[in-house]
């Protein structure tokens, strides 16, 4: 009866098949003209130049070789240090409490409360979440206060705002949620069985975490990295907002750009972060590969 | 006057709803003839409007009385890059009859024809002729060869907010201070918020080293490469001395620098300095007069060329007409505190209208101010002609 259903259904997937050829075709089409091409267009108008708001259409160097001058290159790198960083300490950070919250016997309905305040920020206004940082951080703020009714310092503490420290701070808290959310539901997901298992056949706690929990979530972990990734190498406000100005990143530079109506310009800073961020995602996926295929991690998800 | 986060510039109609009422009047358009010409008699006392919500009444309705043409009035933030973007790539002006914004815009759009030169005999624009110079031929409505784009409808002189007691000046405010105070002072170092957009920001500086006689600079408005190089090493190596607290961005945060006292000095909008006196008390907090000068801005309104076909004309006549009358003039300089063309006729709309003393009193004091202001240099742009090499310097200094 079994192989009977079976081969009937092999023979409706290949009646299907012609069709959804043609579906996967129109679909890299349509992701041909909607992606590449806007890519390539983006990438040759980095080699035209903007006078007087308007762009002159003779392929020029000039655009690049001024990234260079401006100071602009360097914009990208420290964009890209501190999204790595961030990214990062928010892995190390987030991780353990995805672990903690999918598999550490919380009760559901502190579980729930818990991915209920996870999901609040995504309903509140960035920038006014983050200007309410720099009243707690800043010289005459609450944490400076402390400090100075506690004795702890002589004097009112200003390093905590307007630099590096505080925008790594400020996405940090910003983007925790976008780690955190996929990092549990990978985990959730993961049979208690395949745990009970492992510690049942001599494996260590460490073993279970290398060997058992970390590649089965490493969908959850991929896409934690991208999310939180992504939005760090693009943050705006918080290198605003907290960095006082002395945190000029990527989209600050893109934006000042863009107030002359430098196209070029920020196109060549566009093409710049892509072909890092390929860079990236290939070192990712290479990475990847030592927790074996990436395509078998996911059909984990399937069963 | 440029603000990247602010909230304040969310007043008003969103675009979207802007595009909505314009769907509504094509899908009218397309239903037929007969309804179509309903919908267009319905529609031929509305002015549709594009631009800063700072030139916003707060309440249009007051001027369908006066005026009987109303305003639909969207609202666009103050980047230059996001209004010409919008005016010419989406052709806004399909849409909407008149464009305010602040100077410069007119250099650009104005010759390629995306302004309509203004009609200076329109039989509509009755107070032009009773308009001073100042106003009605200032930069901020003409163009480089003078022709008319524009009608004036704003206008200031910023300088910065600063506490009157930490810089032993006088607590009336009316001391000439020095921009020392904001770029090379030893007891406000550490003590300075300054805005990080360059438009904003470099032209002060110049004036600045001007004064000092350090530097010269043609046009400060327009600075060239070089000349903008020779203000950002002074910036940078001031950066470096830890001159500036922080660089910031955003209305709210001109007022939450300046009320909070992380600064005593700020180059900020007149109205953060109201603002801040609001919570602090009265006079706290002053607007400076200063020695070198100000960045001095207007706000013009122009008409899109498209609307020369749409049969509005005498309406949007009557709204331009409207900018340069009294009633406009008294509730912008009272809800804002900013000035512009015929404050007489605000001072004397004020006094029909039964305001009080104070209030009068204020009109006219806006106006003196104004006038003392602006008898210095200089008159900024939003469109210099060099402001790709004058970008491209002030990211230096943002990355130093």
């Amino acid at each position: 009866m079994a192989a009977v259903s079976r081969s009937a259904l092999s023979k409706s997937l290949s009646r299907l098949r012609p069709a959804s050829n043609t579906l996967v075709n129109l679909y890299f089409v349509l992701w041909f003209c909607l992606v590449i091409i806007p890519l390539l267009v983006l990438f040759s108008f980095s080699f035209f130049e903007t006078k007087s708001f308007v762009t002159t259409y003779t392929p020029t160097l000039n655009t690049w070789l001024s990234l260079l001058d401006s100071g602009r290159l360097t914009v990208s790198l420290r964009t890209l240090r501190i999204a790595l960083t961030v990214t990062l300490i928010e892995f190390l950070i987030a991780f353990p409490f995805a672990l903690w919250l999918a598999k550490g016997g919380v009760a559901k309905s502190t579980q729930a409360i818990i991915l209920a305040l996870l999901t609040i920020p995504f309903f509140l206004d960035l920038s006014s979440r983050i200007i309410i940082w720099r009243s707690i951080l800043s010289e005459n703020g609450l944490i400076s206060h402390l400090l100075v009714e506690s004795g702890l310092t002589s004097g009112p503490v200003d390093w905590l705002l307007y630099n590096e420290w505080a925008v790594h701070f400020g996405m940090l808290v910003t983007y925790f949620p976008t780690m955190v959310l996929p990092i549990y539901m990978a985990i959730s997901i993961i049979d208690d069985a395949l745990i009970q298992a492992s510690a049942d056949l001599g494996a260590s706690r460490k073993d279970t975490l290398l060997r058992i929990i970390v590649p089965l979530s490493l969908p959850g972990i991929l896409a934690g990295v991208i999310l939180t990734l992504g939005p760090a190498l693009a943050a705006w406000i918080e290198p605003s907002m907290l960095g006082g100005g002395f945190v000029n990143l990527l989209s600050n530079s893109v934006e000042s750009a863009y107030s002359a109506l430098r196209y070029p310009v920020v196109a060549a800073l566009s093409s710049f972060v892509m072909l890092m961020l390929a860079i990236l995602v290939v070192a990712l996926a290479i990475l990847a590969r030592r927790f074996g295929s990436l395509g078998a991690v996911f059909s984990t998800l399937r069963s | 006057m440029k603000d990247k986060f602010s909230t304040t510039t969310q007043l008003g109609l969103t675009r979207r709803g802007f595009l909505q009422s314009t769907a509504v009047a094509a899908g009218a358009a397309v239903l037929g003839t007969s309804f179509a010409e309903t919908a267009q008699a319905a529609a031929s006392n509305v002015v549709r409007g594009y631009g800063v919500t700072t030139s916003q009444l707060k309440d249009w309705s007051i001027m369908q009385k006066s005026t009987g043409v109303s305003m639909e009035f969207t609202g666009t933030n103050n980047s230059v890059g996001v209004f010409l973007r919008d005016v010419v790539a989406s052709q806004l002006g399909d849409d909407a009859d008149i464009f305010v914004f602040e100077s410069g815009t007119e250099d650009v759009l104005g010759p390629q024809g995306i302004y309509l030169k203004i009609d200076e005999k329109h039989p509509e624009l009755t107070l032009w002729d009773r308009t001073p110079d100042e106003w009605k031929r200032s930069e901020t409505v003409v163009d480089k060869e003078g022709v008319q784009y524009g009608v004036p409808v704003i206008g200031n002189a910023d300088s910065f907010g600063y506490y009157p007691d930490k810089m032993d000046a006088a607590s009336d405010g009316n001391d000439e201070l020095s921009w020392s105070l904001m770029f090379d002072d030893e007891k406000t170092r550490g003590r300075v918020a300054y805005d990080q957009t360059w438009t904003y920001s470099i032209g002060v500086a110049a004036l600045y080293l001007m004064g000092l006689g350090k530097i010269g600079v043609k046009d400060v408005a327009d600075m060239t490469g070089e000349e903008a190089a020779k203000v950002v090493n002074f910036l940078i190596e001031r950066k470096k001395a830890g001159q500036f607290r922080t660089l910031h961005t955003a209305f709210e945060e001109q007022i939450q620098l300046l009320s909070s006292g992380t600064v005593d000095v700020i180059n900020c909008w007149e109205p953060a300095v109201r603002e801040t006196n609001k919570s602090l008390g009265s006079d706290k907090t002053r607007y400076a007069y200063t020695k070198e000068g100000y960045f001095k801005w207007g706000h013009g309104a122009y008409i899109a060329a498209q609307a020369e076909g749409r049969g509005n004309l005498d309406n949007i006549y009557k709204v331009l007409n409207y900018y340069l009358g009294g009633e406009y003039r008294a509730i912008q300089a009272r809800d804002r505190g900013y000035a512009g063309p015929n404050m007489d006729l605000g001072v004397q709309y004020a006094k029909e209208n039964g305001w009080s003393a104070e209030e009068i009193e204020n009109l006219s004091n806006t106006e003196k101010k104004v006038a003392r202001k602006f008898a210095k240099p200089y008159t900024s742009t939003t469109t210099p002609t060099n402001s790709d090499a004058i970008e491209e310097e002030w990211q230096r200094f943002l990355n130093a």
